[in-house]
């Protein structure tokens, strides 16, 4: 075997403890994978999408102790003991955004979207009340090749405004 | 009764004959005009709760026991020999399962699918599939391979001194040219560039491959499952009721995933080998190398028109850089079709590159036609002075230029009324300014077909719960095709329309149904759709006029009801379905051919507003008012989200999209997210949208398609914007802050 397919196996295994959405999981992962892996194949957790997989799209956006992170760049080790959140969480606050991003056509294709949620629930945990502007900074990290930015922008206001 | 029927489709401006099975239809026309229960209300999309739950599952969302994952070599040249390869190095990885080169994969459309005479930088090579990411990775290491670099040409003027075609060139001739040009009164000649546009859809290209002893199941991101499944049966002979092709969500395609890719062939050769299923996903890298663009043109033009400017006489010719695929999409169609013109020459070149194969890319070659020529026009309405809306309605053809077939319908000329109106155009020379922010205002028209055909089949069921079941042979974009088929079933079911279900995007489910692209779609299926449910309901009253003993006749499904024609019955469908007990009530519909000797085209008109910073160069799109006519609107909420989706693609065009090569090395310098701008929610414009067309009359339920429409106009409209902003004329697309900036500095 060429020495440079020796560098690519044999990663060394490391324990990590995730707490994924109130579950907390022993995790055996190569030092290597990135969150969005671990998400999608260890825990089958399919709802966070890698559509470019170098951090420039944002759809693979989740939250990691409240903070939105591009899963597809942040190593699964450098999350021991943290808390991720994903499209797949449920809560009071995204499922107010999933009903806002129906009534407002918020989505097409819908690969993007739970990006577009995830970094949405970020925006409006720390800015309930966000003007136009703040919202189309939070979002504009997410791209949407439908085009369904109108209805996005709409949808995260009347999520902010729609508070129970 | 089924009988079979020829007729012709107009498909991406390519005429079709084909023959069809088609079944009797007794289903009552919808009223000119009249809007009945759901059709032409908003309707929020059946997919919602899947897609925002993260429960919808994508085509690189499968995971099957045993999957492998795949890696492919892709040739680091744009043109090259392959002098060696270690194919056993990476058999002898661990993990790997299976690693091929170039005599091992069939081939597909004429081409090698692996190749040791790569002809662009990102072509297939080898492939290896292991049970990891990693240990593909690791045999893809293991591959080792040496190349002796060839000589290439990936730019396109290069490709033309050569004469290098990818198919010959075409010619196009009406009436007299050269007499039609002497005896014009003005004269213009013009040159524009369009850029490489890459089509990006969120979702990559993929396959899951599973090859099994009594058949193959591919899950494929594609917008054309029958296609897919006749492409597999065709390549691996197997009978095509033993593949069956499943997408049940797709994240976007934009014309670039027909059929089932060099993926699905690739993944389906791996799993027939390994015994296993075998998952391929391309990265952004290979999307943007590999996976299709819209085709950068040079067109000239010369137009002559008289001293009204009526055009007499036009010779065009395009160049399109096809790279190594594709075929020579209209992009001359606008010129010919748009507008009356008697005396007309074009001629089409489309030259081979060292490239990746081209793809058609929503409205493929009518979008950059459109840009070239309404700028065209524009520069004709400034040298005689008429204004530039004037200048259309002054050309205005009522029966299609190239052969005199009226249309089933036309509203242009409404559309420009109306555009007018809503963006102010009256007061468009007082938006300009004379600061360092320059506005601006500009128009175009929109020519495309859409008006769908057979075979499109669909199947629907009810049962004792009175939810119905519709089964149609689509695949789901994200388009709204399969909303808005259920918006049709509801009108003659008298449900709502969240009360069906649509079970789509399989093969082995339903019959043919038509392929997502062409603006074809609902078109196609909703004719087939409404025959079904039809079908269904005519059953259902005559269960309900034997519970009740009312006639049939004076019987009506409306809100969740039965009810009877003078108002004194009024129950619940489910009284009624209810009996049923497991059975189910079933119908099945198709869709009959277009009236023949007709032209189906869609039309309409956008105005886009300007704002240019002549300091730093940068074009802001303020607004875009567009106004279509696309028959009737099924569901005005999922065509308004089209039109901005269609919009904005349009402004990424006129903007920031741009594929650079590098001379150099002939590789794409920017295939990633990074470098290559699409547009952001920042971008999104104010979009006005209206639409004037009311049901075609002509057409089975006068619909006709709208996903290709929104894009058309958007660029060229955005270009005469920035030259009446500006008065001067930037002739090369993308209109990045440099090019402004120079185009400024030239004046």
């Amino acid at each position: 075997m060429p020495p440079v397919a020796n560098l690519l196996i044999g990663f060394a295994d490391m324990r990590i403890s995730l707490n994924v959405n109130d579950q907390t999981h022993a995790l055996d992962v190569e030092d290597h994978e990135s969150l969005a892996d671990v998400l999608r194949t260890h825990l089958e957790l399919t709802g966070t999408k890698v559509a470019c997989g170098e951090g420039t799209c944002g759809s693979c956006t989740v939250l990691v102790d409240g903070t939105a992170v591009l899963s597809c760049l942040t190593l699964a080790v450098a999350c021991d003991q943290a808390a991720v959140r994903t499209v797949e969480s449920g809560g009071p606050l995204l499922e107010r955004l999933q009903r806002a991003f129906t009534d407002d056509d918020a989505f097409q294709c819908g690969f993007c979207t739970p990006g577009q949620l995830m970094s949405a629930v970020a925006l409006l945990e720390r800015t309930p009340n966000p003007d136009h502007a703040e919202i189309v900074r939070a979002m504009s990290g997410n791209l949407c090749r439908c085009g369904a930015y109108e209805g996005i922008g709409l949808a995260v206001a009347r999520a902010a405004r729609e508070v129970e | 009764m089924a009988k079979l029927v020829k007729t012709e489709a107009v498909v991406e401006g390519r005429t079709e004959e084909r023959w069809t099975l088609v079944e009797e239809d007794a289903t009552p026309e919808w009223a000119d005009g009249a809007v009945t229960g759901p059709v032409g209300r908003p309707a929020t999309r059946l997919t919602a709760a899947a897609r925002l739950s993260g429960a919808a599952r994508y085509t690189s969302d499968v995971r099957l026991p045993g999957q492998l994952e795949t890696l492919v070599l892709r040739s680091p040249h744009a043109n090259a020999r392959l002098v060696s390869l270690q194919l056993d190095a990476a058999r002898a990885v661990p993990g790997v399962r299976c690693a091929i080169g170039p005599d091992d994969a069939p081939s597909f459309d004429g081409q090698p699918i692996l190749t040791d005479r790569p002809t662009f930088a990102g072509a297939a090579v080898a492939a290896v599939a292991a049970d990891s990411s990693a240990a593909a990775a690791a045999g893809l290491a293991a591959l080792s391979p040496e190349w002796e670099p060839l000589g290439f040409v990936t730019d396109m003027e290069r490709a033309l001194e050569r004469q290098d075609f990818l198919e010959p060139p075409s010619e196009d001739e009406r009436g007299d040219v050269e007499a039609g040009l002497k005896a014009a009164a003005t004269v213009i000649e013009c040159e524009y560039l369009a850029p490489a546009q890459l089509h990006n859809s969120m979702e990559p290209h993929c396959a899951v491959a599973d090859w099994r002893p009594d058949g193959l199941t591919m899950w494929s991101s594609t917008q054309a499952i029958y296609q897919a499944r006749s492409q597999l049966s065709t390549v691996f002979e197997i009978d095509p009721d033993r593949v069956r092709v499943i997408c049940e969500y797709m994240g976007g395609g934009f014309g670039s995933k027909f059929g089932c890719g060099p993926e699905g062939i690739l993944a389906a050769e791996l799993s027939r080998r390994c015994r296993r299923p075998v998952r391929l996903v391309f990265s952004r890298r290979d999307e943007n190398l590999a996976a299709g663009f819209r085709t950068p043109a040079r067109l000239s033009m010369t137009i002559g028109a008289d001293r009204d400017g009526a055009l007499v006489a036009i010779e065009a010719s395009a160049v399109m850089g096809m790279g190594s695929g594709g075929w020579g999409y209209p992009i001359l169609e606008p010129i010919k079709s748009l507008y009356a013109c008697p005396n007309l020459h074009t001629m089409l070149l489309p030259v081979r590159q060292n490239l990746g194969p081209a793809a058609a890319f929503r409205a493929p070659g009518v979008m950059e036609g459109t840009w070239a020529f309404e700028q065209a026009l524009d520069e004709l309405a400034l040298e005689l002075q008429i204004d530039p809306l004037e200048l259309r309605r002054r050309n205005h053809t009522a029966t299609d230029p190239s052969d005199g077939r009226p249309y089933t319908s036309k509203r242009l000329l409404e559309s420009y009324t109306k555009a007018a109106e809503l963006a102010g155009w009256a007061s468009r020379d007082e938006l300009r300014g004379d600061g360092r922010i320059r506005r601006g205002m500009g128009c175009a028209s929109q020519y495309w077909w859409g008006g769908g055909g057979p075979p499109a089949y669909a199947d629907v069921r009810i049962g004792a719960s009175a939810k119905p079941v519709l089964t149609v042979g689509l695949q789901d974009l994200g388009t709204g095709a399969i909303t808005a088929c259920a918006v049709v079933a509801a009108e003659r079911l008298g449900v709502a329309v969240s009360d069906i279900t649509v079970r789509a995007g399989d093969t082995d489910l339903a019959g043919h149904g038509p392929f997502s692209g062409g603006s074809m779609t609902l078109a196609s299926i909703a004719p087939a759709v409404r025959a079904a449910a039809h079908h269904v309901r005519t059953q259902l009253l005559d269960l309900a006029s034997d519970m009740f003993e009312i006639a049939a006749s004076d019987l009506e499904l409306v809100d969740g009801e039965v009810r009877s024609a003078d108002g004194t019955l009024r129950r619940p469908i489910h009284d009624v379905t209810e009996k049923l007990d497991n059975a189910w009530v079933t119908g099945s519909g198709s869709r009959a051919p277009n009236p023949q000797g007709l032209a189906v085209n869609t039309f309409g008109c956008q105005i886009a507003q300007v704002a240019v910073d002549t300091l730093t160069g940068l074009v802001t799109v303020e607004r875009i008012v567009a106004v279509h006519d696309v028959g009737r609107i099924v569901n005005p909420m999922g065509a308004r989200s089209q039109v901005i989706g269609g919009i904005l693609q349009g402004i990424g065009f006129a903007l920031t999209e741009e594929r650079v090569v590098d001379p150099t090395t002939g590789t794409v310098l920017n295939p990633g997210f990074e470098d290559y701008k699409v547009p952001t929610i920042a971008d999104l414009p104010d979009v006005v949208c209206e639409f004037v067309g009311e049901p075609d009359p002509k057409l089975a339920l006068g619909v006709k398609g709208l996903g290709e429409p929104p894009i058309i106009p958007t660029p060229g409209s955005i270009g005469n914007a920035i030259a009446h902003a500006l008065g001067l004329r930037l002739r090369e697309a993308p209109y990045t802050p440099r090019r402004v900036l120079e185009a400024l500095e030239q004046r």
